[in-house]
């Protein structure tokens, strides 16, 4: 009874922390997606260059962790806005161009991590050390970490999203692009504010994970697989679809590897994911 | 003989009840308008009778079977066309071709025609529906240009266009979505010759939504005015325009009713 | 303008003698198999742009393709069929499950359908990497055979245990496909597919059955799809579906990349831009791993200068040499 009970807690832990980096990759997506039209394949990406440019900060530079995780937002947060403006924005929109440039993303930025870092793993310090002990059960203290981080980035992405000006015509423009543009709102202004806030998540999904786990060249897909589940299942467009379905998802891949085996942890969301796109392609949280 | 028989249609929209308790019918060889102001739901009656929109109550008798769970190449197939209200047209086409996809039901090429499309006995098929095509271009008067791309004909020649479409496939009933919207002059009387041209030539049954009501009046034997979803009046074009409750309707836009 | 036909023509022709005739002169089982690989996914991206006729990116080609290996490895391994049975059998069985799943497959768009594609295709993999009583799991399937030897009349035992062989035999069956995809496209199927892409809604309006031929396509498509699998498991000898393997999403999301820079609305657009991509990538082995980045670099200035690839050059060409002629009148 006493291993299952900390197989659970542990799964949770293990779960709720894998939901934090899911929500910060889907979050970037789902505003992307939303605002911009686009289906950002390379997203992934990012999340992982962010998680290498923390690993080359801390192990080359000796810079903190955190302030390293704050540096690589605001790198990748620069990189989205180059990339909106240099390649996302000239798709002007069109599907197959938009998805063909991202592909092409993808292979570069995963061909340079490989040439610069190698396929070896690499990690980077972890966030807190230590563990938590709740009844009887010791959980890495770090999971907690990753968990408070994921859930202060989205409070102040959420506050960022109503209480400000720009916050609010972003929340407009993704809700409704078309009656935004009506009101005024310019989407040239808010296209890339979405890409940069986006990366920025991203990275620090990438850097949080990277220092949990591992960091290898192809550490981007798995986020991306999931990111997309998650934004089908919370609705597209929909933020705080997002962060539900982003905690319900992360507790799934804690949970069931216990109970089953790693094939059923993959397939069952996936299985979810087509099963919602066929009977309710708005997704369960989503508006309209 | 009645062709169309609208029972009881409803459409909601979430909260919006586009449509509500909507009857009337239409006689065969009838010009039938349906008008009110804008967002009174004449679209809407239109999507739910070609089966583009599902009803969320009602019935539809055409030809006295009730077709109201068919789906909308099934209605086609049965004689209803329609006409959109803004120009749909296939893009990718040509004049001609944009026809030709239109000859679909008429057309007997088949599975053997897809594997052999250079085959004599398909080229052959093809050459007839061409012509057949052709006539259907000369009636509303675009045979001069088969060869030019759809999209790059003028606004009035594209709504002419979406009409030959609906011509070939050789229906019973028309469902005509604001057919004069947005034409000149020329173009409207044109427009009215052919389909009074339709009706009297061909004997076919028209349903026509239409804003402009010079054309109501010239083109309709019979008109239903629609409000919010409900119909408010029922009658001959002059009977219609008369009734206070339409004057009431279209108070914004009295100009519409009274003046033209 | 027949004369023109004429050419074209004659230069299909002329290409695909040559395509025969350049294997024996490389002479080498290195770039026999790097031929066949070309031939394989040139069908594969053929059969993306089949469905993309109507518009829709399918990111799901590669989990046919993968039914279609392992149906066509199995039925001759585990029944005894002959490779052809084996690779027809492949097709079909793909052909069907998407004809299965293509009624509410087709009837989402854009991104639903991507994101939908690309799932099921990882099912897929996930399936056949976890049944290990039929496909063998993680480690695979191994021994599949190479097609027997085909006695022809006047040339003798042809052997495809041979690259050079093989390559010749996947060459012919894809020429076949590419041949039938290319009446298909000239037929009154393929107008229909344009009809329903440019307006679904008239499509209906003048009796067209929309779903029965965009499920149609998708079966048509995804048919190639796994006889492309079924070439490729008797060439490879052996299947295995890890994540990063030939059946993962990276090899669906190259077959986009191809498909684009060769072109992306002609006939030819799939097969020139594989051959080109495939070719790159091999003349820039000294880059080694840099080389994902090359493509991806020339695939992104395709898209933003030359969305129409390189099918779509010569018109390109013509309308720039148009603009400087009449800019030198002028
Ligand atoms: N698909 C839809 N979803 C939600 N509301 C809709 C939809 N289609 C129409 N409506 C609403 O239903 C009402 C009726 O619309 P409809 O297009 O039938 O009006 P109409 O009489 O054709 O107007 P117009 O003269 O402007 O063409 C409007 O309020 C419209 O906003
Ligand atoms: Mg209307």
């Amino acid at each position: 009874m006493e291993t299952s009970l900390s197989f659970v807690l542990q799964a949770i832990a293990n779960g709720l922390a894998m939901g934090g980096l899911y929500i910060l990759v889907a979050l970037g997506l789902t505003l992307i997606l939303s605002i911009m039209g686009i289906l950002q394949l390379a997203h992934g990406e990012i999340y992982m260059i962010g998680a290498y440019l923390v690993y080359y900060l801390t192990s080359s530079l000796g810079i903190s962790l955190y302030i390293a995780i704050l540096i690589s937002m605001g790198a990748m947060g620069l990189i989205g806005l180059v990339l909106e403006r240099g390649i996302f924005r000239p798709c002007k929109g069109d599907f197959l161009s938009v998805i063909t440039v991202a592909i092409a993303l993808t292979l570069i930025l995963r061909s340079y991590a490989v040439a610069q870092f190698g396929l070896f793993e690499r990690t980077v310090p972890k966030l807190a050390s230590g563990s938590l002990v709740f009844f009887g059960v010791a959980v890495p203290k770090d999971r907690f970490v990753a968990m408070l981080i994921a859930a202060a980035m989205s409070v102040a992405l959420y506050l960022f999203l109503k209480m400000t000006r720009y916050g609010q015509a972003m929340f407009a423009c993704a809700q409704n692009p078309e009656g935004a543009r009506l009101r005024g709102i310019n989407p040239d202004l808010i296209s890339p504010m979405a890409m940069m806030i986006g990366c920025a998540l991203a990275a620090a999904g990438g850097a949080i994970a990277g220092s949990i786990w591992m960091l290898t060249p192809t550490m981007g897909t798995l986020p991306l697989v999931k990111g997309l589940i998650i934004i089908v299942i919370g609705g597209m467009g929909s933020l705080s679809g997002a962060i539900v379905a982003g905690i319900f998802l992360g507790l799934m891949d804690g949970i069931i590897p216990v109970f089953f085996g790693p094939v059923v942890t993959s397939i069952a969301p996936l299985v979810i994911v087509v099963l919602i796109l066929l009977v309710k392609p708005q997704g369960l949280f989503g508006h309209g | 003989m009645k062709l169309l028989q609208v029972q009881g249609m409803n459409k909601r929209f979430g909260g919006l009840k586009a449509v509500s308790d909507l009857h009337f019918d239409v006689d065969k060889g009838e010009i039938f308008g349906l008008i009110g102001p804008n967002g009174a739901g004449k679209s809407t009656t239109l999507n739910m009778i070609d089966g583009s929109l599902s009803m969320t109550g009602g019935k539809i008798f055409f030809k006295g079977h009730d077709i109201s769970g068919l789906s909308p190449y099934k209605r086609a197939g049965l004689g209803i066309a329609r006409v959109f209200q803004r120009d749909v047209l296939f893009d990718s086409f040509t004049v001609l071709e944009n026809v030709l996809t239109g000859l679909h039901l008429n057309s007997n090429l088949g599975i053997k025609d897809a594997l052999m499309p250079f085959s004599p006995g398909t080229r052959k098929k093809e050459q007839d529906l061409e012509n057949k095509a052709m006539e259907l271009l000369d009636f509303v008067r675009l045979s001069d240009r088969p060869g030019m791309m759809a999209v790059n004909l003028p606004h009035g020649d594209q709504r002419s266009l979406g009409l030959a479409i609906a011509m070939a496939t050789n229906p019973d009933l028309y469902l005509l979505d604001e057919p004069l919207t947005g034409m000149n002059a020329e173009e409207t009387s044109f427009m009215m010759e052919t389909i009074n041209k339709l009706r009297d030539n061909m004997g076919v049954t028209i349903v026509v939504v239409e804003h402009n009501m010079k054309a109501v009046i010239g083109l309709c034997d019979r008109a239903a005015v629609l409000d919010y979803g409900v119909k408010i009046a029922e009658g001959t074009p002059s009977e219609v325009t008369a009734d206070e409750r339409v004057i009431e309707a279209y108070l914004g836009t009295e100009q519409d009713v009274v003046s033209s | 303008m027949d004369s023109k036909r004429l050419l074209s023509i004659f230069g299909v022709l002329l290409l695909i003698v040559f395509s025969f005739a350049i294997a024996p002169f490389l002479g080498n089982p290195y770039w026999s198999s790097v031929l066949i690989m070309i031939v394989i996914n040139i069908l594969l991206t053929s059969s993306l742009r089949t469905i993309f006729i109507l518009d829709e990116v399918s990111l799901g080609q590669v989990g046919f393709t993968l039914i279609g290996a392992y149906v066509s490895a199995l039925v001759v391994m585990e029944l005894g069929l002959s490779f052809w049975a084996g690779l027809i059998l492949g097709g079909v069985a793909s052909a069907f499950i998407a004809m299965a799943v293509g009624y509410p497959f087709m009837k989402l768009k854009g991104i639903y359908f991507s994101i939908l594609t690309l799932m099921t295709t990882e099912i897929l993999r996930l399936i056949a990497y976890s049944w290990k009583p039929v496909t063998g799991g993680q480690y695979g399937l191994t021994g599949i055979p190479s097609p027997n030897p085909l006695t022809l009349p006047g040339i003798g035992e042809i052997n495809f245990s041979s690259m050079n062989n093989y390559y010749y035999l996947a060459l012919t069956i894809v020429l076949v496909c590419l041949f039938i995809m290319y009446i298909i496209e000239k037929s009154h199927l393929s107008r229909k597919w344009i009809a329903i892409k440019d307006a679904d809604n008239l499509a209906l309006s003048v009796g067209i059955n929309v779903m029965k031929y965009k499920v149609l396509n998708f079966t048509i498509a995804c048919f190639f799809a796994g006889l492309a699998g079924g070439l490729f498991a008797h060439y490879q000898g052996l299947l295995s579906a890890g994540a990063t393997g030939r059946f993962g999403v990276m090899t669906t999301l190259n077959l986009v990349i191809y498909m684009v820079i060769g072109g992306k609305s002609k006939f030819s657009g799939p097969i020139i831009g594989t051959i080109a991509i495939m070719l790159l990538m091999e003349f820039a082995r000294p880059l080694d791993n840099l080389r994902p980045m090359l493509v991806g670099a020339v695939a992104i200035i395709f898209v933003l200068l030359l969305p129409e690839g390189i099918a779509g050059l010569p018109v390109r060409l013509k309308s720039i040499g148009k603009k400087y002629v009449s800019g030198v009148l002028r």
